[in-house]
C-alpha cells in the first residue's frame, strides 16, 4: 500500500499525469458532493469554487506527459 | 440501402470541386475537412457560451430591453451559491440521481448477468428490454402521467391488485411524498437496459480461460463472483454511471412532462428551476450565471468521463 | 469441444435465467403494450374502472388525433347532409361534426423535416471530420475530440438561454432552418466519435494501394473509404435521426408554431373536457412506432451507438 502512495506522490512532484488528473477527478467529485448534500450550507456555498479548481487542474493536468 | 447512402454522399459532391480538392495536400484536405465541424460548433455552442458567461456578470434582462444593463460582478453567483431554495432544488437532483443510479446499477447487472447465462433466444429478448430507452422522454413522460392517475391508472391499479391498498387512495404525482419516487422510477423504467448493454459488454470481454485458471485452483464460484467478474466489469459499470448520472443531473423533458416540477417544488430537479428562472421570470444574467455553474459542473464531470472511456477503449 | 465446458451454464442455471429474464421484459413492455392498445379504446374504456383489457376497438382516437371538432344541436343535424365517411359518422354519432383537421399532421411533418435536415448534415460533416481526424496528424487532435464530445453533455436549458437570444436577433426562432442547424450542432459529437470509430477499423492499406494506383486522396475518400463504412454510416445515421427525433426541451423553448416537432405538441392534445387520452396514445403510439422500427434494426449497434463508440461489442 505505502508503495502505491509513494508513486502517488513522486508522480505528483513529477508532473506525471496520472496523479495529478487523479487528484483533480477528486477534486470536481468532492465539489458535486457539496453541491448535492443536505448536510451543511457552507459546503454547497464553496461548493463551485472547488469544482471549478477539479476542472480547470484537469484541463491543465491532462497536457502534462504520462 | 447502406449502400446507397454512401453513394449519394459521393455524389452529393460536385465533380468540379471534387476536381479542385482533389489535389490538395493531406494537411489542407485535413483542415478543409474538420473546419466545417468546428465552424458550426463555435457558432452554436462556444460563441453562445462565452455569450452566456459575459451575461452571467451583469442584471440583463430579456423582457425589459430598454433598461440600462448594469454590471454586478460577481453578485449572480454570490446569490445562487446561498439561496436556500436553490439548494433545495440540488436536494431534490441528488435523491433523485441517488436512487435512480442505485437502482439502474442493481438492476442493470443483475439483468446482464442473467442474459450472460446465454439461454436460447437471449438476443431476442435483450432487443425488446432495451425499447424503452430509444423513446422520447418527453412522450413517455406524458404517458406515464396517464398510468399514474389514482383510480383510472394502470399502476395504481397493479399496486392495489398486489397490495390491496384502495388505488383511489394515493397519486404517485399528486403528493409531496410519492412524486420524487415516481420520477425515479419512470427513469429506471426507461434506462436500466442501458446499463445493462454496458453490463453485458463487460461480462462478455471477460475472457473463458480466467475462470477456468480459476476453476482448476478449485476457488469457489462466490469468489470467483467477486475477485473476477467484479473487478473485471467496474471500468464498464463506472462509465455507464458516469454517463446516467451526467444526464440525470441535467435531467429535464421526463420529469416536466410528467410532474412539471410539482407537487409544490417537490420535484423541481436543477434544470426546471433553470428553465422558471431564464424562461418564466426572465432574469435572465441571473440564469446566466445558474447555467454557467451547471457547465463547470458537467464539464468537469465529462472530463472524468472521457478519461474512464478511454480506460474501456483499451481493453 | 466436445463434452460440457466448466464455464458453461448448467441447464437447470439457463432455465432460472431465462424465466427471470422474460418476466422482466414482460413487466417493462405492458407501459407500452398499454399506450399501443389506449390508442384503439373509445374514451370511456380508457377511463373505466378497473382498467379494460378486453374492449371493443375503437378509431375514436385517431379521428380525434388528425381532426378538430366542433359540437352541434340536434336540429342542426338533422338539416346536414348524412356523413360520407367512416370517420364522419364516428364523430357524428357524438353530436359532433368535423370544423377541420387538427395541427399534428403538421407538427409530425416539422418532426420528420428536421430529423432528415439535420441528421443529413451531421453525418455528411461529421464523415468528413472523422475522417480526417482518422487519417491526419491534426495538432492538438485530442483536445478536439474532447471539445466536440463535451458539446454534447452541456445541459440543454443552459445552451439554450443564449442560443434565444442568439436566434431573436438573426430571425432564426421558430423556423426549420435554425432546428435543423441546432440538431446538427448537437448531433455532430456523436457522429463524429462513430464514425471515426468505424473509419478506424477500415485498413489504411486499401486506400494506400488506391493512392498508389494514382488515386488523388480525395479520390480515394470517396471511392474507397466511403463505401467501406457504409454501413457504420447509415447506423450512425439512424442514432442522429433517433435523437432529432426525440429531443423535447430545444423544442419546447424554441418553436411554437411554424416549425414546433411532435414531441412538445403531443401533450397539448386536449379534447372535450379533460384531457383526450385515446388521442394522446394514438399521436404517442404513431410517434414511437418508428422508433421502435428503427431500435430493431439497429441492435447490433446499439452498444456503439450509446457509447460514443467506445464498447465495440
Amino acid at each position: 500500500m505505502s508503495g502505491v502512495f509513494r508513486r502517488f506522490f513522486s508522480g505528483l512532484m513529477r508532473l506525471r499525469r496520472g496523479p495529478w488528473e487523479m487528484l483533480a477527478s477528486i477534486l470536481i467529485a468532492l465539489g458535486v458532493f457539496m453541491m448535492m448534500q443536505p448536510f451543511w450550507m457552507v459546503a454547497y456555498t464553496w461548493s463551485f469554487l472547488v469544482t471549478l479548481t477539479g476542472t480547470v487542474m484537469f484541463i491543465i493536468t491532462s497536457h502534462f506527459p504520462e | 440501402m447502406t449502400r446507397k447512402m454512401a453513394d449519394r454522399l459521393a455524389e452529393a459532391t460536385p465533380p468540379g470541386i471534387a476536381r479542385k480538392i482533389g489535389g490538395l495536400s493531406d494537411r489542407s484536405l485535413a483542415w478543409l475537412f474538420i473546419a466545417p465541424t468546428i465552424f458550426l460548433l463555435l457558432a452554436i455552442n462556444i460563441f453562445p457560451l462565452i455569450w452566456t458567461i459575459r451575461l452571467s456578470f451583469t442584471n440583463y434582462r430579456v423582457n425589459r430591453v430598454n433598461a440600462d444593463v448594469k454590471w454586478v460582478g460577481l453578485r449572480n453567483y454570490e446569490r445562487i451559491l446561498t439561496d436556500p431554495d436553490i439548494w433545495q432544488t440540488m436536494q431534490v437532483t441528488a435523491h433523485f440521481l441517488f436512487w435512480t443510479l442505485f437502482f439502474q446499477v442493481l438492476l442493470g447487472f443483475a439483468l446482464a448477468w442473467l442474459i450472460n447465462r446465454k439461454f436460447r433466444g437471449n438476443d431476442l429478448w435483450t432487443t425488446l428490454i432495451v425499447l424503452p430507452m430509444m423513446l422520447s422522454p418527453a412522450v413517455v413522460g406524458n404517458f406515464w402521467k396517464f398510468l399514474y392517475q389514482p383510480q383510472i391508472g394502470l399502476f395504481n391499479y397493479m399496486v392495489s391488485f398486489v397490495s390491496g391498498v384502495d388505488p383511489a387512495s394515493f397519486s404517485m404525482i399528486g403528493s409531496i411524498d410519492l412524486a420524487p419516487w415516481a420520477i425515479v422510477i419512470v427513469d429506471t423504467w426507461m434506462w436500466t437496459p442501458f446499463v445493462m448493454l454496458i453490463c453485458l459488454a463487460g461480462l462478455r470481454s471477460i475472457p473463458d480461460y480466467i475462470y477456468e485458471a480459476a476453476e482448476i485452483d478449485r476457488a469457489s464460484k462466490w469468489r470467483q463472483f467477486w475477485t473476477i467478474t467484479v473487478p473485471m466489469v467496474l471500468p464498464f459499470l463506472m462509465l455507464a454511471v458516469l454517463f446516467r448520472g451526467i444526464e440525470n443531473f441535467k435531467m429535464f423533458d421526463l420529469v416536466v412532462q410528467l410532474t412539471g416540477g410539482g407537487p409544490g417544488s417537490a420535484t423541481e430537479v436543477t434544470s426546471i428551476n433553470l428553465k422558471r428562472e431564464a424562461f418564466e421570470k426572465w432574469r435572465t444574467g441571473y440564469a446566466s450565471a445558474y447555467a454557467v455553474i451547471l457547465f463547470v459542473t458537467i464539464f468537469g464531470l465529462a472530463s472524468i468521463y472521457v478519461k474512464a472511456l478511454n480506460r474501456v477503449k483499451e481493453r | 469441444m466436445s463434452g460440457h465446458s466448466i464455464t458453461e451454464p448448467t441447464r437447470r442455471q439457463k432455465w432460472i435465467a431465462a424465466v427471470l429474464v422474460i418476466a422482466y421484459t414482460v413487466i417493462i413492455l405492458i407501459p407500452l403494450l398499454w399506450i399501443i392498445s389506449t390508442g384503439f379504446k373509445s374514451p370511456s374504456d380508457a377511463i373505466s374502472y378497473p382498467p379494460k383489457v378486453i374492449f371493443t376497438p375503437s378509431l375514436e382516437g385517431y379521428v380525434n388525433l388528425f381532426t378538430t371538432q366542433t359540437r352541434i344541436t340536434p336540429d342542426m343535424e338533422a338539416t346536414l347532409p348524412p356523413p360520407e365517411t367512416w370517420y364522419e359518422r364516428l364523430v357524428r354519432e357524438k353530436g359532433m361534426v368535423i370544423a377541420g383537421p387538427s395541427r399534428y399532421g403538421q407538427r409530425f411533418l416539422n418532426s420528420v423535416i428536421i430529423g432528415f435536415g439535420s441528421t443529413f448534415l451531421s453525418v455528411f460533416l461529421g464523415t468528413l471530420a472523422a475522417y480526417a481526424f482518422s487519417r491526419f496528424r491534426v495538432p492538438i487532435k485530442d483536445d478536439l475530440l474532447f471539445f466536440i464530445l463535451s458539446t454534447r453533455m452541456m445541459p440543454p436549458i443552459a445552451v439554450a438561454i443564449p442560443i434565444f437570444l442568439m436566434y431573436r436577433q438573426l430571425g432564426l426562432s421558430d423556423t426549420h432552418l435554425g432546428m435543423i442547424l441546432l440538431y446538427t450542432a448537437v448531433n455532430l459529437s456523436l457522429s463524429v466519435w462513430l464514425l471515426k470509430g468505424f473509419i478506424d477499423e477500415i485498413p489504411r492499406e486499401y486506400e494506400e494501394a488506391a493512392l498508389i494506383d494514382g488515386y488523388t486522396r480525395f479520390q480515394a475518400f470517396r471511392k474507397v473509404v466511403l463505401p467501406q463504412a457504409a454501413a457504420g454510416i447509415a447506423s450512425t445515421a439512424i442514432f442522429c435521426l433517433i435523437f432529432a427525433w426525440n429531443e423535447y426541451a430545444f423544442a419546447v423553448l424554441l418553436t411554437s408554431g411554424e416549425a414546433q416537432t411532435a414531441p412538445p405538441f403531443i401533450p397539448t392534445i386536449i379534447g372535450v373536457g379533460g384531457q383526450d387520452w385515446p388521442a394522446v396514445a394514438a399521436g404517442a403510439t404513431l410517434f414511437l412506432l418508428p422508433v421502435m422500427i428503427f431500435t430493431i434494426m439497429l441492435r447490433k449497434h446499439l452498444l456503439r451507438g450509446i457509447t460514443f463508440g467506445a464498447v465495440r461489442k
